[in-house]
């Protein structure tokens, strides 16, 4: 192994180098096609040979047995081809497949690195790209290795056999090959461009038709639908159009791939055919001198090839070191203050939230987003001032502060699995424990409901689970959790009344003595909390219990309760201040 | 997806039977058919100037061999290297032009999809979530367009390549063509021993795959999660399983292509040692010349490449025959409009009215149930209870979305269900809570409602419901939104649903949780103003709190698909049943309140 070279560590500097890496990590099995390779395609030379012996030998003198002994070993040799052919593929098929897992545990720990940061740094579309075509591409193109080598190799050998026939055909031979492959390179240009663009067009159009599909129970209801119809079918046609241009390139490299090594073949062979008829060479060694030639097509072919596979994998390696090269926004885990011993005051100066220790606390703002912010400072998913027992946050490593505090957000994701391991989340937590934490969630019928209790499979983003049993589950997962302190962003807003009032209720008692902080604006949660903040325009405008908030009036009043809201009349109903549901 | 709709278990879109997707096919080319015989006739010219060199080249080893003049083998390798270059244009135009079909059929595909997509019943797609419809218009198409770009040119010029060079051997020499298709019998017995199998592993292989991206995209949506549940460990375990199954699903597609390949690698050898040894016996009779064993010999080693790529695509041939059965499935779905006799313009009242109405889903028990409910034009009424009761099931039947199972919904003395649905637009309307932004500008998004409506209808609109945040985008009702565009939240997607309802201007409006995203002040405002501008239209709010139904003119309470109390907010608390009960829990929160609020 390199010095400096770790598998573990993959190599940023570049595409190109990125790819190194890749082989680097397997650097026998590299070893191993090459080989493979080489000799295959060297070996494919041999039966034109052997074709030439047959009838310079058999055919012309009338030899039976030379005849039989060539064709027996034209035969062995076809074996022997076989045979390194497939042990080629095989080893090829598993040089792309290990990059391909290589670079997929990559990219996750990069996902796992850059955290809560990685909606900010990247694109949910851009990952998409990566996960479903760049690490395929950039892996198939680890093919060079080993039929690339080959090429290059056979080319060499097949140089040295044309030269045992006459060196005025090797010179033309050597020299005519690259040549093609010259010629065909400006062609990979402008095939790469046109297929850039063929490929956002067609992102493009897979994602109007995923926009009408979703949109469809709107398109119902209010109609529209020729509009998105006639829209489709414009970039339908645009899309098609974008498809000619590329033709009009990748036709031209198709038909030169094969049709440049037919005219260099022809060419050789009319000359190998004046030298045979001026009595130069052989019939044998005519007949061979094309067996040659035409052999030539495969790695000529595989290099092109190649030389197209590298480009385009240039492109999305790029991508993927892009993304594996993109640092978290936040100073992460740099601190090493220790956190307080026990449990401590949380402070967030922006907004003046100060949340006692132990005690269950309620943020209630007038906009969400506001007391959602205050929990991300707090939850140190941003680089904020906010500080635990008078410490910033900044400067306590993150690892002791994610296992201290959780965040339990709204729309946090669900993996799939068994129901028993999403509860468990990175816990060990045993059935009686899940249990208890189903119980405080009110999420019983949700574990009825399912087939197989705890051990039923839970898809991913739980789509099998209703928007408000996803909640209670994502909520569960939190207990079971059990952290010191729990801030939870509207952990009921999908309950109905009922419902809510038992979480509440069980939530509070749950929690006792241990620091909770929810934002809400349900009166039946803020009733629960020892603390009630109330925020406006993102800063704490009152304090005090759901009570006494509630009897000094003003807008906290307004906001929170609005049963004698006078406009019946007027209003088509006073529908919902504390209807907050979440899209299932 | 609703709530209760969510918790049945979601019954799959159909697929296409073989017969269907074989008439699909046909008439997809029969659509394009002078291009689709463009393309098989110069398919075949290339193939054709693809085998004329071995023939040459067998006359030129004659010339030589007969001692014919330079000039003669001049002509042959002229000939030679003029056919080859015909090759490079003919192999380019057949490419082109197979491409070109692909892409033109790709098109044609998509565009009938998205008909379809849109024709599809209301009742479908909430059935059939919109998972499995977008995964088949977009990996399938998709995968088919490839097929047809790619695959379907090259096993076509391979196949007539096949034909070609047997033909043109038995052509040179009936006897040596014939040894040759003896060796080649070979390659039928592996190819059918590996077709046999191919697919499933194939499939298999596939499924692994798109397992580990989507694991992939699926730990990238979940990042903010992974670190505050410190789920890293797990995620890790994620990752190695899937690709411990991509392993073995890649493993046993090699395992099959191990034999496949070699198999036919010696198969091609075999013909070309037949030809040798009876051509040997031929020249010694003198049946036959040296030349045309060397041809013959060179047509059976041509003939491995167009038989490799052949079974190389013939497997991708397979599974895109498996996602044109998926694409073209959707078709089934799509039934004839249920009106027997539309009966537009005959509704002559607003009121609604449900008669002993039930519901189910195919296979399920009732969601609801006996519900009778006389709706007076310009009521607001409440429709409340806990989630799963069945009230948005109930809501899309009066919207006439759905039918119902038993009983009847009429608008007038229409069914509802029976109205063309422009006709039915122009009376009811339901808006969900969750609303879907579509790609574009606002004006995309609010002409989904209106398509004749001006700007200034589009800033009243917009101003009714306080969407006062689209004066400050940069490019005023042109700007876009998404993902790709201005960003804008829930609450404001929320507003411009409401924005529509405004401009679609219909008697009846059903909000279905409809402003449960705006903040509590702008719901009340939006509200408000929504009421004063459909003011003498009829409002059914459905929500799962209570607060909404002490502000409406009437209540209904729904519990397990019944309605199982109706009145007003006074006249249910008098009652005392389940609502006044409800009630108290609620109001009991609403007790006067003690001590001095603290300042923060």
């Amino acid at each position: 192994m390199a010095r400096g070279f770790d598998p573990a560590e993959p190599d940023l500097r570049g595409p190109v180098r990125y790819m190194l890496w890749l082989v680097r990590c397997q650097r026998r099995r590299a070893l191993l096609g090459a080989f493979y390779g080489s000799f295959w395609m060297v070996s494919l030379a041999v039966p034109p040979l052997l074709i030439a012996r047959a009838i310079d030998g058999g055919l012309e003198k009338g030899d039976a047995s030379a005849v039989w002994t060539w064709a027996l070993a034209l035969l062995a040799v076809g074996v022997l081809n076989a045979w390194l052919a497939i042990g080629r593929h095989r080893t090829m098929t598993r040089i792309r497949m290990e990059a391909l897992f290589g670079t997929n545990r990559v990219v996750i720990e990069q996902v796992k690195r850059l955290g809560a940061d990685l909606d900010r740094r990247v694109s949910a579309g851009e990952l998409a790209t990566i996960g479903v075509a760049d690490i395929v591409i950039t892996s198939a193109a680890l093919t060079v290795t080993g039929p690339g080598v080959g090429a290059v190799v056979s080319y060499i050998v097949v140089g040295f056999l044309v030269a045992d026939v006459s060196v005025l055909l090797a010179v033309v031979v050597l020299l005519g090959v690259p040549a093609l492959a010259i010629l065909v390179g400006p062609l990979l240009g402008r095939l790469l461009g046109a297929q850039d663009s063929y490929r956002d067009d067609q992102s493009r159009i897979s994602a109007q038709l995923i926009d009408v599909v979703e949109g469809l129970r709107v398109l119902n209801s209010f109609g529209g639908k020729r509009r998105h119809a006639s829209r489709f079918r414009d970039q339908s046609a645009r899309l098609r159009d974008r498809g000619y241009e590329v033709a009009a390139v990748t036709s031209w490299i198709s038909g030169l791939a094969v049709g440049l090594p037919a005219v260099f073949l022809a060419g050789v062979t009319w000359l190998a055919a004046r030298l045979a008829s001026e009595g130069t060479i052989t019939t044998g060694e005519l007949v061979a001198v094309y067996g040659y030639v035409a052999m030539l097509v495969i790695p000529v072919s595989s290099l092109i090839e190649g030389a197209d596979q590298l480009s385009r994998a240039m492109v999305s390696a790029r991508r993927i070191v892009g993304f594996l090269g993109a640092e978290p926004m936040r100073a992460s885990g740099r601190g090493a203050v220790p956190g307080p011993a026990h449990q401590a005051e949380l402070v967030d100066p922006a907004s003046g939230v100060r949340v006692e220790p132990g005690r269950f606390t309620a943020l209630v703002s007038s906009r969400p987003g506001t007391s959602v912010a205050v929990i991300e400072r707090l939850g140190r998913l941003v680089d904020s001032d906010a500080t635990w027992a008078a410490t910033r946050l900044t400067s306590i490593p993150l690892e002791e502060i994610r296992e201290r505090i959780l965040v339990a957000d709204h729309e946090a994701h669900l993996f799939a699995g068994t129901l028993r391991r999403v509860l468990q989340g990175n816990t060990d937590a045993d059935d009686r424990a899940i249990e208890d934490a189903i119980h405080v969630a009110a999420a019983e019928d949700v574990v009825q409901a399912l087939p197989h209790g705890l051990d039923s499979i839970i898809d991913e983003r739980a789509r099998n689970l209703s928007g408000g049993q996803r909640q209670r589950v994502r909520l569960a997962r939190a207990l079971v959790a059990d952290p010191e302190v729990l801030l939870a962003v509207e952990p009921t807003s999908s309950l109905d009344a009922f419902t809510e009032a038992i979480v509440g209720e069980r939530l509070r008692a749950s929690r006792a003595g241990r620091t909770t902080v929810v934002t809400t604006t349900s009166t039946l949660i803020l009733a629960q909390a020892d603390v009630v903040l109330f925020l406006v325009d993102g800063v704490v405008a009152a304090a005090g219990t759901h009570e006494a908030l509630l009897a000094a009036g003003g807008e906290y009043r307004r906001l929170v309760s609005r049963g004698d809201e006078p406009d019946l009349a007027t209003g088509p109903s006073a529908v919902a201040v504390l209807d907050r549901g979440v899209p299932t | 997806m609703t709530v209760e709709l969510d918790d049945q278990p979601l019954p799959g879109l159909p697929v296409a039977d073989r017969r269907r997707v074989r008439r699909a096919a046909a008439s997809l080319i029969r659509d394009d058919r002078r291009g689709f015989v463009v393309m098989i006739t110069v398919n075949c010219l290339a193939a054709v100037t693809m085998i004329v060199s071995p023939w040459l080249l067998g006359r030129m080893i004659d010339a030589v061999g007969t001692g014919a003049p330079v000039s003669s083998i001049d002509r042959l390798g002229a000939a030679l290297l003029g056919f080859a270059l015909v090759q490079v244009v003919m192999v380019r135009v057949a490419n082109q032009l197979g491409s070109r079909f692909g892409e033109r059929t790709q098109a044609r595909m998509r565009e009938r999809f998205i008909d379809r997509v849109l024709a599809l019943p209301p009742t479908v797609v909430e059935r059939s979530g919109t998972g499995d419809l977008a995964a088949r218009g977009t990996n399938d198409v998709t995968l088919i367009g490839d097929t047809l770009r790619e695959a379907a040119p090259a096993t076509t010029i391979a196949a007539i390549q096949i034909v070609l060079i047997i033909v043109a051997a038995l052509l040179v020499d009936p006897l040596l063509g014939a040894c040759g298709l003896i060796g080649l019998a070979g390659i039928g017995v592996a190819g059918r021993w590996y077709l046999r199998r191919a697919r499933g592993a194939y499939l298999a292989h596939g499924a692994a795959n798109s397992a580990i991206a989507s694991q992939l995209t699926n730990s990238a949506a979940g990042a903010r999660t992974i670190e505050t549940l410190r789920l890293q460990r797990a995620r890790t375990t994620a990752c190695e399983e899937a690709i411990a199954q991509s392993r073995a699903a890649q493993t046993r597609t090699l395992r099959l292509r191990s034999v496949l390949y070699p198999s036919v690698d010696i198969s091609t050898v075999l013909p070309v040692v037949l030809v040798l040894l009876v051509g040997f016996a031929l020249v010694r009779q003198g049946t036959t010349t040296i030349g045309a064993v060397v041809a013959c010999m060179v047509y059976m080693q041509q003939l491995a490449q167009p038989v490799g790529t052949f079974l190389l695509w013939i497997e991708q041939l397979q599974s895109s025959n498996a996602s044109f059965a998926r694409v073209e499935g959707i078709a089934d779905a799509v039934t004839a409009p249920a009106a027997a006799e539309p009966r537009v313009g005959a509704v002559d009242s607003d009121r609604i009215e449900a008669r002993d109405v039930s519901y189910a889903y195919p296979g399920h028990d009732d969601v609801v149930s006996g519900v009778n409910l006389k709706l007076e034009p310009g009521e607001r009424l409440a429709l409340v209870g806990p989630s799963g009761a069945g009230k948005t099931t109930l809501g899309r039947l009066l919207a006439g979305t759905d039918r119902p199972r038993r009983g009847s919904i009429t608008i007038g003395d229409v069914v509802m269900a029976d109205l063309e649905p422009e006709e039915l637009r122009s009376h009811v309307l339901m808006v969900t809570q969750e609303s879907h932004l579509f790609l574009g500008t606002v004006r995309d998004n609010l002409l989904v409602g209106a398509e004749t409506a001006d700007d200034a209808d589009l800033r009243r609109a917009l101003a009714t419901v306080e969407a006062d945040w689209i004066d400050d985008l940069p490019d005023g009702l042109d700007t876009v939104l998404g993902a790709d565009g201005h960003r804008v939240d829930a609450s404001q997607v929320q507003q411009l649903a409401l924005a529509r309802v405004i401009l679609a201007d219909p008697h009846t409006v059903i909000l279905d949780e409809a402003t449960s995203l705006l903040d509590p002040g702008t719901a009340r405002r939006a509200e408000r103003a929504l009421g004063a501008v459909l003011a003498g239209r009829t409002i059914i709010a459905i929500a799962h709190r209570l607060q909404t139904a002490r502000a409406a003119g009437r209540v209904a309470i729904m519990q397990d698909g019944r309605l199982i109390e109706v009145g007003t907010h006074d006249e249910l608390l008098d009652l005392n049943g389940a609502y006044a009960a409800l009630w108290q829990s609620w109001s009991g929160i609403d007790a006067p309140p003690s001590p001095e609020p603290v300042d923060g």
